[in-house]
């Protein structure tokens, strides 16, 4: 099968591996940047496009459809960020984040969405990010659709996603079909462990190929450690190659300067990346404000097939309790693709009470809901800090404003599913029992001990810790992305927006970074 | 005869929920010791890397087959074959976790492995190993509901690794009913 990136690496495209190179290491470039996933892809094709000569650096490895293997045991340690075993600090949240070229995005699941406009409205009432009028988005989310092929599901929705939109419809609840970044999509559902037939129009198959040929420069295995920084400009950003298990290796030093630095590694590498530069921070808001969409989730059994292994991941979606009229923390109702691994390791239970619902894997039917954090005091999110090996861990803190939204979630999810037919629904908390109607669940839910590790929580977005604002006592950037105090570094990832999104947050990262670079390149060509 | 049975009922449980609170009592205290005696880095810094290495096989082929039951296969050759699968690819998983969470889990094998903490943690002196297997998977279970934040990160992270290193091989997939499309064989 015809694999873009090594046919372009053999016809010259330049890629280094830095876990090859034997000593120290000098590279310059106008633009360096730093993560190749949604921000750094978009970034990396318009810079180069425009001339710029343009390093790439991605601590994962170059991986593409010849590569991808459709098992999670050789995805998730090749392709994810701690191996799909990132958790906050005190492990109560799982986190998926891409680690490979094209980040995130090589591994998502598809779902392009715009930024909410209450969700911008609030950015414009608390920080003075104004991207309304002749700063609007929407001509940037008109380029990422047509760049990126992104264009509403016309399938119908595999099993997973017909009972979340079979339930809405029994209930009279909103719901959308969601648009995908796919062209010549087969409807596999290994989305997210690779796409191996370059459907998805992840960032490693269009804008990075893009950016390739013309002339960027990709180095992968290489850890972005710290800049040096003088007055208000950067000088220098020291990187280090990483071993077979992507752990820095600090054997040799590569030292890369350029004549600007973006900052791209997502919401967690990003900032941990400016607090080991001890960059100025007059804000205090450096890695701080750290969003995370954390996910309750809700298990179905149904008599019929939903084989959510099987089709788009993601299709359907409903907002009906994102923007509630009151102070309560809103929830964006989705499903996840269902494969062993990351089903079995989100179960609850033991043995064989574990064993026997693994056994009905095919019956079973998850929706997951997102909360929708950032937009209270009581949800301000979590702390990027630096543990002893200077690695990032995430303190995020779980509040009783949290806690109502996830048994909210699970009231909505369980009515849901229920709704849809379901033969007996499983809130994946561990003190939860299969409930067998709708009222035995809802009496059950009222009381469930809602605590860390007993709630089993998930995240896939990642958000904040470099905030936009037009005040730089406000954030850590301004609202084209450059750094408030550091001329010559940006921030282009999904560490600068201001809360979470109440949507998934590809499609805001991507028009983000595309405006930001416009602009940037205006700035460089002066 | 009639007044008796009523007694020995409402004893019998009394007797259950005494003993359950006694050794839930021993394991809290004995735990909060060692933690506040700073016991808990001592065997691992003393462990060499094959001690650390023995421990974390000796742990995961005790508690694997505990947490596994009902998944594993009935044959005997099959399930011993399942069962080192699944040690194997746990041990070749771990060095894709950051540092602090490998010298966690490190510890937290070289802890089990030693006589003082293990009773400290699993209020047995006896090796994991030497329980019967139901008395590995209340272990378990009293880490996950134990009110120390430590034991239950234990109990959270080792389900999650065993699960994962068990379902993740295709061998074990077919009570699933479960094939994924092969574009590219996994060698």
């Amino acid at each position: 099968m015809y694999d873009p990136i090594r046919t372009g690496i053999a016809n010259g495209w330049q890629h280094l591996d830095a876990s090859t190179f034997a000593g120290d290491q000098q590279f310059s470039a106008d633009v360096v940047i730093i993560g190749s996933g949604a921000g750094g892809g978009i970034a990396a094709e318009l810079l180069s496009d425009a001339g710029f000569k343009v390093l790439l650096l991605e601590h994962g490895a170059l991986h593409s459809s010849s590569d991808f293997r459709q098992q999670e045991r050789w995805a998730y340690p090749q392709l994810y960020q701690d191996g799909a075993g990132r958790k906050t600090a005190d492990q109560a949240i799982g986190i998926l984040q891409g680690r490979t070229v094209g980040g995130s995005t090589t591994v998502n699941w598809t779902t392009s969405i715009r930024t909410p406009a209450p969700t911008l409205q609030y950015w414009r009432e608390q920080f003075g990010v104004d991207f309304s009028g002749e700063h609007s988005l929407d001509p940037y989310f008109d380029l990422a659709a047509g760049r990126l092929n992104i264009n509403k599901w016309a399938l119908p929705p595999n099993a997973n996603n017909h009972v979340l939109q079979r339930g809405c419809e029994a209930l009279g609840w909103q719901h959308t079909v969601i648009s995908r970044n796919v062209n010549g999509c087969a409807n596999l559902g290994y989305c997210g462990m690779g796409c191996p037939i370059n459907a998805k129009q992840s960032m490693l198959v269009s804008c990075i190929p893009a950016a390739m040929a013309k002339g960027a420069v990709l180095i992968s295995r290489i850890s972005a450690r710290q800049f040096s920084w003088r007055g208000d400009r950067v000088d220098a950003l020291w990187a280090v190659p990483v071993d077979q298990y992507f752990q820095a290796d600090p054997r040799l030093k590569i030292k890369i300067t350029a004549r600007h630095y973006i900052v791209a590694g997502g919401a967690i590498n990003s900032p941990a990346l400016l607090l080991r530069s001890q960059v100025p921070n007059p804000s205090s808001r450096l890695g701080r404000h750290t969003h995370l969409h954390p996910s309750a989730i809700s298990g179905a059994l149904f008599n019929e097939s939903i084989a959510g292994h099987s089709g788009a991941p993601q299709s359907i979606y409903s907002d009906q309790f994102v923007w509630p009229d009151d102070e309560r923390i809103g929830f964006k109702l989705e499903v996840p693709p269902l494969h062993p691994v990351l089903m079995a390791t989100k179960l609850t239970g033991t043995a064989r009470a574990h064993a026997d619902l693994m056994k009905q894997f095919n019956q079973l039917q998850v929706v997951i809901a997102l909360l929708r954090d950032g937009f209270h005091p009581q949800a301000a999110g979590g702390a990027v800090q630096l543990d002893a090996h200077d690695e990032p861990v995430l303190d995020y803190p779980l509040t009783d404003y949290l806690w109502d939204g996830v048994r909210r979630a699970y009231l909505a999810m369980a009515e849901l599913q229920f709704a849809a037919g379901a033969n007996a629904v499983l809130p994946i908390h561990s003190d939860a029992e299969l409930y067998r109607s709708w009222q035995q669940a809802k009496a059950a839910i009222a009381t469930l001990p809602l605590q860390r590790y007993r709630a089993t929580l998930a995240s896939a977005h990642v958000m904040g810790g470099c905030n936009m604002s037009a005040d730089p006592l406000q954030g850590v950037v301004a609202t084209d992305g450059r750094h408030h105090q550091l001329k010559n570094l940006s921030v282009f990832d999904g560490s600068v927006l201001p809360t979470s999104l109440g949507a998934n947050p590809q499609l805001t990262i991507y028009a983000l970074s595309w405006k930001f670079t416009e602009q940037l390149i205006k700035n460089l060509s002066i | 005869m009639l007044l008796d049975r009523p007694a020995a009922a409402a004893a019998f449980p009394f007797r259950i929920i005494i003993m359950k609170r006694r050794q839930f009592i021993m394991l809290g205290v004995a735990t909060g010791s060692v933690l506040a005696l700073g016991l808990t880095a001592v065997p691992v810094l003393t462990a060499s890397p094959q001690q650390q290495q023995d421990s974390a096989v000796l742990v995961l082929d005790a508690l694997l087959p505990a947490l596994l039951q009902g998944a594993l296969p009935a044959d005997a050759v099959a399930r011993q074959a399942a069962l080192r699968r699944s040690r194997d690819a746990v041990l070749q998983f771990l060095a894709f976790l950051p540092q602090s969470q490998q010298q966690q889990l490190r510890q937290l094998f070289v802890l089990l492995e030693t006589d003082l903490s293990r009773l400290a943690l699993t209020g047995h002196w006896l090796s994991l190993n030497e329980l019967p297997i139901a008395l590995r998977l209340q272990l378990l279970h009293a880490w996950r509901d134990s009110y120390l934040t430590v034991l239950q990160q234990a109990y959270a992270g080792l389900k999650e690794l065993l699960f994962a290193a068990y379902y993740g091989q295709p061998q074990h997939w077919q009570p699933l009913s479960y094939q994924p499309p092969e574009f590219n064989p996994y060698v």
